[in-house]
């Protein structure tokens, strides 16, 4: 028989008090479209939104950039299409996790201006690392569905 | 701070949407083979996706879905291991872990149903796979459904080192939404999120070659993020294992920890023989926020880190 050392522990041993957000900065957009594309000049065709790669004189793809919102999540990502309008990759960019509160309005975004992808994870010190639920990345499922239906195979 | 810090160095981190969950990798970077390195370990874990997904027509899972039970299905090496290790567990655990969960798990709409299915709520066949020789694998029973999602998310983890440390990675860490393996010059320090909430951490584990993953009796903190499929059934009464609030555990292989999370969600402390056979340690919460570890994990564990 094993013999399992029991703990008690009430709410003020946890370690962290509630944490209203946190975040995680991977990749720029520039890095991301790097990546993508390593050999890429890139042409912006919708501002802010979709890019153009060529490489060679011909079309390597196209990237482009969205952004998923659920109730309590808020997350930047890339698509990066073949020149035929298909996944080549998808990359998160920035992911952020809110709790209780509005996760579109200014103040809370704000919190994460200045951030770059050198940028830890923070919620009380230094956290890089969590295990726990299994977060659901349902949004950008949905998201690159929806990128696919605008976009792919339309880019010229 | 007691915890371990991380030094000051350079990092590659990067994170894909996965295995229905996010991905993420961050290793030592010693210039451009890191990023190649990083590139093959995502594209194991898309190509254990591929093969294991419930949901997509032509993974192995579906495949074996659709046929198995009339006749024998090749499949990919790295299925019928996993499949293999699942049998294991199967056995070592008197039937708590069963991958033939897929029907209940139809019947309460966490896995949609396909043609020919009969989602059906209660016990799941026990002992209804057989693996068969160059790879071939066979149902035993035809009610035989099976879904990998408490065992492959840990493979593909495994995978996903593998790749690194072959290309040349001495040293990172890979995180398929909670469960993950950190390889290389350890320690690292993982911090467990309190099952109840998800704000709160409830300490942090130091962990060096070894995998931690977690589950929660019922994590829904985005509530529009549905995150009903880690739900954990009891084979023995077909319902939702419910005693405990979350349970995490740290083992030498990610593949065997996300498993094992599982049993011990259901088999709570009786669980320690099985655990120490797979040289494994839990951490076992209650609803009321009462926490057990066995006696191998308690050393590495800070609470108030």
């Amino acid at each position: 028989m094993t013999q399992w050392i029991r703990y008690t522990l009430p709410a003020a041993a946890i370690i962290t008090a509630a944490s209203p957000a946190l975040a995680v900065s991977y990749l720029s957009i520039e890095e991301a479209q790097k990546q993508a594309f390593p050999q890429a000049h890139f042409t912006e065709v919708q501002a802010g939104r979709v890019w153009k790669a060529e490489a060679g004189g011909k079309v390597a793809g196209f990237f482009v950039f969205d952004r998923v919102i659920g109730k309590h999540l808020y997350i930047d990502y890339a698509v990066a299409l073949t020149p035929a309008g298909a996944v080549h990759s998808v990359e998160i960019l920035e992911y952020r996790e809110s709790y209780g509160g509005d996760v579109r309005s200014q103040s809370w975004l704000s919190q994460f201006n200045g951030k770059t992808s050198a940028s830890p994870l923070k919620i009380n010190g230094d956290i890089r690392n969590i295990s726990g639920a299994t977060l659901s990345s349902t949004h950008i499922t949905e998201g690159v569905k929806r990128i696919l239906a605008t976009y792919g195979g339309r880019l010229k | 701070m007691a915890a371990v810090s991380n030094k000051v160095r350079r990092t590659i981190r990067r994170a894909r949407p996965l295995l229905g969950t996010f991905v993420e990798i961050e290793v030592d970077a010693v210039g451009a083979p890191s990023d190649a390195a990083v590139e093959a370990a995502f594209a194991d874990v898309a190509e254990v996706h591929r093969l294991m997904s419930f949901h997509e027509a032509d993974s192995d899972v579906s495949r074996l879905n659709r046929q198995a039970h009339a006749r024998p299905v090749v499949v990919h090496a790295w299925t019928y291991q996993v499949l293999q290790a699942a049998i294991e567990l199967e056995r070592r655990s008197g039937g708590v872990f069963n991958i033939a969960v897929a029907p209940v798990l139809q019947a309460k709409g966490l896995l949609p149903c396909f043609d020919g299915d009969a989602a059906k709520a209660g016990r799941p066949p026990h002992n209804g796979i057989e693996l068969l020789a160059g790879g071939a694998v066979r149902f035993r029973d035809p009610r035989v459904r099976i879904d990998l999602g408490g065992i492959a998310k840990g493979f593909a983890v495994d995978r996903a080192c593998k790749a690194l440390g072959r290309l040349g990675v001495a040293s990172g860490i890979v995180n398929a939404g909670g469960d993950l393996l950190v390889f290389g010059n350890g320690p690292q320090t993982v911090h467990v999120r309190d099952p109840r909430d998800p704000r709160r951490l409830i300490c942090s584990i130091a962990l060096a070659n070894e995998a931690l993953a977690s589950t929660a009796r019922r994590f829904d903190p985005f509530q529009s993020d549905s995150t009903d499929h880690t739900a954990v059934i009891d084979p023995a009464s077909g319902g939702p294992a419910e005693a405990f609030a979350g349970v995490t555990v740290r083992a030498p292989s990610c593949m065997i920890a996300d498993a094992l999370t599982k049993i011990v969600m259901i088999m709570g402390t009786g669980a320690g023989e099985l655990l120490a056979h797979y040289a494994a340690g839990a951490l076992l919460m209650s609803p009321d926020g009462d926490i057990q570890v066995t006696p191998n994990l308690s050393g590495a564990i800070n609470r108030a880190a």
